[in-house]
């Protein structure tokens, strides 16, 4: 602490910047988000299978900002950021996901139209909607 | 150092001189991530709520989800962010290399595309009230308004900050704190890019399937 | 943009009127009135000894995470205070209002309540005493002990420390303003939805209420941060992550949940917030509002918020126990895996607390099964707790005997609370004030914690030890109260109870009423102890007066330096060889070997940026509660415009030169409570002395 800064520059967070890696993470992410919009676009699949997929491309676009442009590893400088990141994730998950399914659980036991989980079961417009 | 003798003539430490080198920077760097990732939740949360109110039910009579939301336009906004980003990085490259007016200039065109994904998004925001489509209508557009005003707000504090930055490299230099502050707006900056990929797909493109 | 409102608005004053103050009250009168003197008791010294310049740069400015945790420690305990006189009110009304012939008093119909000011109350306790109360005395335990468990000398952000302590102050401000200028919620803590909505509180009490929650929980995750960072970055040499103390390990278990639940928080009242200001339909019963989301989104953190509190009284029990038994802990490791496999499963069983939401059999069954897993780790805690105590050589002071005391309550509240995890009993006793029982039992197993912390932790902050003949009798009339009350309790949600009641109908819960009152009755007069405590603790401070380890059976790092301990904390960074590194010093006869030198530190400068940031924050909550735009604005500006001058005028701190620690080290200063003192009788001289 009272040992004078060494020059900031230095530091290996600074140095790992490389416009390489910048690029590829900028054009992948561009061009996996330009893909799902094709696909979305001109209804390849029907739509449960087309969410699927993007919301696959989603998770590789998340994993090349992550790991391309901003450059996450596990060297010694940033080693509690990736493992902060992954403690979180799930978390992530498990806020949207639990919240949705209860509710959607919820929405078939109460018969609020549109929410047909159940197989077999087809709603008719009720005086709800 | 003062040492202390164990059992027959093994040698311990008990204090350690010098100052222990605690690297100022990267604890910066690691406190900032860990409040980017909660930050991340506050959207976590946020995503929770539109997923719940994404339903017809909650449409409430008032505009679907359909009706409202234009990919194609929002690419746009998505290639702005984007860009505006990889603007910031090469800032970062030329930090790197301490070419101080380089990183000035990428700032001011990080800045500028940021205020282009602000007025696509601003114009967007008053063509739906122009249609009556308002967040007072219905839970969904309550849900749908707030979500992307959200990600608005951070994109237009960002851009605060990236304000902040420019005039303190250029009136401080490359400094041990400004470098620590350039660095956690990166991953500030960065993460706005991250957030808009799930709005776009789960908002934009999951809107019209 | 905004809601328009019923009622008068002017620009300058917002909602605010004449009208807004319940001067009219006679129980607000009382209150204003104690308020009053008890304010004038704690200023008038103040002013006499001329103490605020004091107050102010040694207090009120701090970056020193010790005074910061010691603010922390009082504000809760202040707050407590004003809680356990709710829950008094809350009591006595009950026991007053039981069955159709009891008698009315003031302009209540039943009691001396009316039901809008009872429900105040009851709103007003729980707020208090989980977010003002139980998280900022936690808070401050770790504030203070954490850093020197780990041998650094301060935390990783001391400014940031700073905030975070006024951020939470700002809340407990804001609780407090509402008792005299308007109102308070009365939707209970929870904030039971849509009551909370405008069309049905359109009073200020639900914008108090939730702006100060909202503040307060800004600061929590920042303090969150910044305990996170110190225990990864700041740690002295030969500090592992196998030789963290208990209690630093569970304070960073508690800092992750603080981090990651407090957001969603701050999410679920945001969008409350939204309806209320803006007119949106999140939580509303119509437009496609979805008034089960605000349950969730409150419950995704509710739950969590538990196990962020109960899981530092854990390891205040797990630090207490092993001193005073003179034993190592029983199972390090498995204490440490219990702690995170607690805190990661606090994130799967929020629904627990609406099982009656009805998702469904399946979405319950998971919930359910959930909540019974945290039963296995906490069963590993109390076992190894167990297994240390089992052949130690106990010995029962005042700490210990909370410690103790703390097991039996998580024990009882523990099993109700696996009772309660099966939805087929949560159906029947749902909202019963067996529930109230339960949670009870646990809040309290925190507070015990918390006592043992202060007693078994006060001799290392202030220099001497506290009392023991009236800690002990604290302990007991305090414990009394708590079975009185709480077995009655659990009797009368058997009985069909439900909670919230400021009516009773039912006449046969007249005896337990009146055992859970005598219970109320031991509590008031275990808080007239406990300032009798403070009072002969204080007076026979010289008496009293510590060693570094004055227990004389403590384990861990903090005991290495003085009692009280100096400013900078270690004058040399102690090299961590063991687990229990005093202990282990104490074995091979190393405990008394002073570092041979003293060399240059630096410390920070303190600031008056946290206190001002703290002021403004007061300026917004309760700008946004009045609806005073003005207000709201000209504060959020400020806290922006202070940010980022502040990012500009860069603190470089001062330095301690060799001479000075020397000096100070030989002739040990009187530390926490008396830093400036002794700076000012010894002007410190060499390189940049402040």
């Amino acid at each position: 602490m009272s040992a004078p800064d060494p020059d900031p520059l230095h530091h290996p967070e600074v140095q790992e910047a490389g416009i390489i890696g910048y690029t590829a993470g900028f054009l992948a992410t561009l061009v996996l988000l330009g893909v799902a919009l094709l696909m979305t676009e001109l209804h390849v699949m029907p739509p449960g299978p087309l969410l699927g997929s993007i919301s696959g491309l989603a998770i590789i676009a998340l994993l090349c900002q992550t790991f391309l442009s901003f450059g996450l590893d596990i060297t010694r400088h940033n080693i509690w950021k990736s493992v902060s990141l992954v403690l979180t994730v799930p978390l992530f998950i498990l806020t949207i996901g639990l919240t949705v399914w209860m509710f959607q659980q919820l929405d078939a036991l109460t018969m609020i139209p549109g929410s047909n989980i159940m197989p077999g079961m087809t709603m008719q417009p009720t005086m709800l909607q | 150092m003062t040492l202390g003798t164990i059992g027959a003539d093994e040698k311990v430490v008990l204090w350690q001189y010098g100052e222990v080198a605690h690297d100022m920077i990267s604890t910066k760097t690691l406190g900032f991530w860990l409040y980017m990732l909660s930050d991340a939740l506050v959207f976590a949360g946020l995503f929770a709520a539109y997923g719940v109110l994404d339903h017809s039910m909650n449409a409430a009579n008032g505009p679907t989800e359909a009706q409202i939301v234009h990919p194609i336009a929002a690419f746009w906004q998505t290639l702005a962010v984007l860009t505006s980003v990889f603007a910031y990085s090469v800032a970062t490259v030329a930090v790197k290399h301490g070419y101080r007016q380089l990183v000035v200039l990428c700032v001011l065109a990080a800045i500028l595309l940021g205020m282009v994904f602000l007025g696509l998004e601003f114009s967007d925001f008053a063509d739906l009230y122009a249609h009556g489509a308002t967040p007072q209508v219905s839970g969904f557009l309550s849900a749908y308004f707030i979500l992307i005003a959200t990600h608005g707000l951070h994109m237009a504090f960002g851009i605060l900050w990236l304000l902040v930055m420019a005039i303190q490299v250029s009136r401080l230099g490359l400094t041990a704190p400004v470098v620590a502050q350039l660095l956690n707006l990166r991953l500030f900056w960065q993460f706005q890019a991250a957030i808009w990929v799930c709005v776009y797909v789960f908002v934009y493109l999951k809107g019209v399937i | 943009m905004f809601v328009h409102l019923q009622g008068p608005y002017s620009f300058l004053f917002g909602r605010l009127t004449l009208a807004s103050i319940p001067y009219d009250n006679a129980i607000i009168q009382f209150a204003f009135g104690f308020a009053a003197i008890a304010a004038i008791l704690v200023v008038a010294p103040v002013l006499y000894y001329r103490k605020i310049p004091y107050l102010f740069r040694e207090w009120l400015t701090t970056v020193d995470h010790k005074k910061i945790g010691v603010m922390y420690i009082i504000l809760g305990l202040v707050m407590m205070f004003r809680g356990f006189f709710d829950g008094l009110m809350i009591r006595t009304q009950q026991v007053m209002a039981d069955g159709p012939h009891s008698a009315g008093h003031l302009e209540a119909a039943h009691g001396y309540l009316p039901p809008a000011h009872f429900d105040q109350i009851y709103s007003s306790h729980g707020t208090i005493m989980i977010i003002f109360a139980a998280t900022p005395i936690l808070t401050g335990l770790g504030n203070i002990i954490v850093p020197l468990q780990i041998g650094a000398r301060d935390m990783a952000f001391p400014t940031l420390n700073a905030i975070s302590l006024w951020l939470t102050t700002v809340g407990a401000a804001l609780v407090m303003a509402s008792l005299f200028i308007g109102d308070f919620s009365t939707a209970g803590w929870v904030g039971l939805i849509p009551l909370t909505e405008l069309d049905f509180s359109p009073s200020s009490g639900v914008d108090y209420w939730m702006w100060a929650i909202q503040i307060s929980s800004v600061g929590t995750t920042l303090n969150a941060i910044n305990v996170i960072a110190t225990i990864v970055a700041m740690r002295a040499p030969g500090m592992r992550w196998t030789r963290l103390p208990i209690f630093t390990w569970t304070t960073l278990s508690t800092s992750i949940i603080g981090l990651t639940a407090f957001p969603i928080l701050g999410v679920a009242l945001a969008l409350l917030g939204a309806d209320r200001y803006l007119g949106t339909h999140f939580y509303t019963a119509g437009l496609g509002g979805n008034l089960m989301l605000y349950t969730n989104l409150f419950w995704i953190w509710g739950h969590p918020e538990v196990y962020f509190l109960v899981l530092p009284a854990f390891g205040i029990i797990s630090e207490v126990i092993p001193a005073f038994s003179e034993k190592p802990l029983f199972g390090y490791v498995t204490m440490v895996a219990a702690t995170f496999a607690i805190a990661g499963i606090s994130w799967v069983v929020w629904l627990h607390h609406f099982f009656t939401m009805g998702a469904g059999p399946l979405v319950n069954s998971f919930f359910s099964v959930a909540t019974m897993v945290v039963g296995i780790p906490t069963g590993v805690k109390v076992f190894n707790w167990l297994f240390t105590l089992y052949r130690g050589r106990l010995t029962f002071a005042t700490p210990m005997l909370w410690a103790v005391g703390a097991l039996f309550l998580l024990l009882i509240g523990g099993l109700t609370g696996m009772m309660l995890a099966i939805p087929a009993v949560n159906y029947t006793v749902h909202n019963s004030v067996f529930v109230i029982a339960h949670f009870h039992c646990m809040v309290l197993l925190i507070v015990y914690a918390a006592f043992a912390a202060v007693s078994f932790w006060w001799p290392k902050v202030f220099g001497f030890k506290l009392d023991e003949t009236t800690g002990k009798l604290f302990f007991w009339s305090f414990s009394i109260g708590t079975i009185l009350l709480f077995t009655a309790m659990f009797g009368l949600g058997f009985m069909g109870e439900t909670r919230r009641l400021d009516y009773l109908y039912n006449t046969q819960w007249f005896p337990a009423l009146v055992i859970e009152e005598i219970g109320v009755g031991f509590y008031s007069l275990s808080v007239l102890i406990f300032f009798a405590m403070l009072f002969v603790s204080i007076r026979d401070r010289v008496k009293n007066a510590a060693s570094a380890d004055p227990w004389g059976t403590s384990r861990t790092l903090e005991w290495l330096t003085h009692s009280p301990v100096p400013f900078y904390n270690f004058a040399v960074t102690p090299h961590v060889n063991s687990r229990d590194e005093l202990s282990w010093r104490y074995l091979n006869n190393l405990a008394a070997t002073a570092p041979e030198h003293f060399e240059e530190i630096h410390m920070p400068n303190n600031t008056p940026v946290p206190l001002i940031i703290g002021a403004l924050a007061f300026g917004f909550g309760f700008g946004l509660t009045w609806r005073i735009w003005w207000m709201t604005g000209f504060s959020l500006l400020g806290i922006i415009a202070v940010v980022i001058y502040r990012s500009f005028a860069r603190d470089k701190g001062y330095h301690l030169s060799a001479e000075v620690m020397t000096q100070l080290e030989r002739e040990p200063p009187l530390g926490v409570i008396a830093e400036s003192q002794y700076l000012s009788k010894h002007p410190l001289t060499g390189a940049g002395a402040h």
